[in-house]
This record gives C-alpha cells, sequence and structure tokens, in this order.
C-alpha cells in the first residue's frame, strides 16, 4: 500500500509537475525571516539571479506541461 | 562565506528519526529550544543560480523527512541567517509562537487542489475585444463556480478551506486529519470538472498555509543578523 507521504512522488501526474510544486512550496510557502528579501534585492545580486532563474524554470515547466498535454490529446 | 539555513520547526521527540544530510551534502544539525527543535545547516551562500532547483529539492527531502512522522513548520529555502547568534536569538524570541502553531496544527496536513485553465481547450477568442472580454467572463465565472463546489464538497470533511488567486489559476487549501488524504482526493474527485477546466491535486503538505500569521512572518531584530 503505497505511503500518502509518497504521493507526490510516486502518484503524480508528470515528474515536472512534482518539480513545479516543490519549487513552488519551498520558495513560496512557509516561514519568511524578514531582511532575506532586502538583502536578496539590495546587494546580493546571485540570490536575485538564483530566484529569477527558478521562475523562468516554473514558467518553463508549465509551459512544457502545457505542451505535452496538447501532444497527447491530438 | 557560509550562513545558518533552517529547515523547518517540530516538537522534539527523541523517537524522531532525522536527516543527516541536508542542501548540497551540508550536515543538518538539530538545534534545541526546550520543546522546540530547528533543523539547520551551514551552507555556502548565496546559492548558485545553476544549483538552484538541486538544492530545492534537497531542502524539501529534508523538510518531508520530519513532516511524515510529525507536524513541522517548514520555513523558506531563501530565508537564512548570518550567524549561530542571530539564529539562537530568533529562536528564543519566537519559540513560544512556533510551539503554539505546532500544538494547534499538530494532527492536521495540508491539501491541496490547484484549478487552472484545460490548455487543450483554452483557444483565445480574438475575432473581437468584445468576444475575448465575453469569453474571459464566462471562463472566469465557471473556475469560480467550480472552485466553490470543490469547497463545498469539503466543508464536513476538513477543518478548515482556504482559497487563493493566483497567477494560474485557483488553489485551495484543506486543513485535513492526518491519515484521511485519500478522503480529500475521493471528495473532491466526485466534483464534476468543466471541460474547458483542469484540476491538479497535491499532498499532504505541512501546513504553511495556516500558520498563524505571527509565525508565518515572525519577529526578528535587524541586530540579530536574519537574511
Amino acid at each position: 500500500m503505497p505511503n500518502d507521504f509518497e504521493t507526490l512522488e510516486t502518484l503524480g501526474r508528470e515528474d515536472e509537475v512534482s518539480l513545479l510544486e516543490i519549487l513552488d512550496h519551498v520558495l513560496n510557502s512557509g516561514v519568511v525571516i524578514h531582511g532575506s528579501l532586502v538583502i536578496s534585492l539590495a546587494g546580493v545580486d546571485l540570490v536575485y539571479l538564483g530566484l529569477n532563474v527558478v521562475l523562468t524554470s516554473v514558467e518553463t515547466a508549465l509551459n512544457n506541461l502545457q505542451i505535452e498535454e496538447k501532444r497527447r490529446q491530438k | 562565506m557560509s550562513r545558518i539555513l533552517v529547515y523547518c520547526g517540530f516538537h522534539h521527540a527523541p523517537e524522531l528519526a532525522l536527516p543527516e544530510l541536508g542542501v548540497n551534502a551540508a550536515p543538518v544539525q538539530v538545534a534545541s529550544f526546550d520543546n522546540l527543535s530547528l533543523l539547520w545547516s551551514e551552507v555556502e551562500w548565496p546559492f548558485g543560480p545553476e544549483r538552484m532547483q538541486k538544492s530545492a529539492v534537497e531542502f524539501h527531502e529534508v523538510v518531508h523527512r520530519v513532516f511524515r512522522q510529525t507536524a513541522v513548520i517548514p520555513f523558506r529555502l531563501l530565508s537564512v541567517f548570518e550567524h549561530q547568534q542571530a539564529f539562537a536569538a530568533f529562536a528564543a524570541e519566537n519559540r513560544e509562537r512556533f510551539l503554539k502553531d505546532l500544538e494547534r496544527l499538530k494532527d492536521v496536513v495540508q491539501m491541496e487542489c490547484v484549478i487552472y485553465p484545460a490548455p487543450s481547450k483554452s483557444q483565445v477568442d480574438r475575432s473581437s475585444g468584445k468576444a475575448y472580454l465575453q469569453q474571459k467572463a464566462v471562463a472566469l465565472r465557471s473556475s469560480e463556480g467550480f472552485a466553490q463546489a470543490v469547497q463545498d464538497a469539503l466543508v464536513d470533511l476538513s477543518r478548515e478551506v482556504r482559497v487563493r488567486e493566483g497567477k494560474n489559476g485557483t488553489r485551495i487549501f484543506a486543513l485535513m486529519e492526518r491519515g484521511r488524504e485519500n478522503d480529500f482526493r475521493r471528495t473532491v474527485n466526485t466534483v464534476p470538472v468543466p471541460s474547458h477546466l483542469s484540476r491538479r491535486m497535491s499532498g499532504p503538505w505541512p501546513v504553511a498555509e495556516f500558520l498563524s500569521e505571527q509565525v508565518k512572518m515572525p519577529q526578528t531584530d535587524e541586530a540579530t543578523g536574519a537574511k
């Protein structure tokens, strides 16, 4: 019997969906320590750049999902 | 340059099996403040952009390793402390709030349902501006109706339901008793999906959406060096 805590990995529609959900949760959910955004935006370019890369990847994953779904339905 | 990366907080319990390695194979350490335990690693900072996705998955694995066993309060990946003293000061300042939320949310998990336009059926009507706006209005009403139907179906099953509109669709969060995740899936599956919409379920997740505001954005003293 599958463990409910494994369903994201084992029963998800696509690996990309799981990755998308994980990225969304670790970056957008949970405790925010004040100051992180200010420092990230103001001083540390690499962090800001890193965040952009992740966001771009999320968009790419979404686009890929849509393309894949269209392909399957043809 | 190294920083203190915090993964999650939870009620201290000796029987819990804790992860040994975290982001970028950094050793995971436990800091205990009375009954509150916090998992953390010393990591190289900032993360390189080329490693962000891998770091995110590693971070997730640490949090979920604990979450499979008990309730956790997850931190966000890009929040770090400059040094140990800052971390300790933060924990001392916020310990009571964290413990209160952990007690309130100890037997529940977060399940999610995302509603979004079905990709293949979202052909945009470009015949006129009016037609385009009408199409958007119909789609919005339909999406709202479906989201409401899902909420109604979950009302007797979940302790609380919240809805958030996002760029990519409507996200429904349900606070479910641990162990009733399949009830959530079965119930959501009973609601017919309109032809032009899709929905995606996921979970269980830590109850991040249902944390108190003081825990989501806790007090920090700027002098503590929280980054």
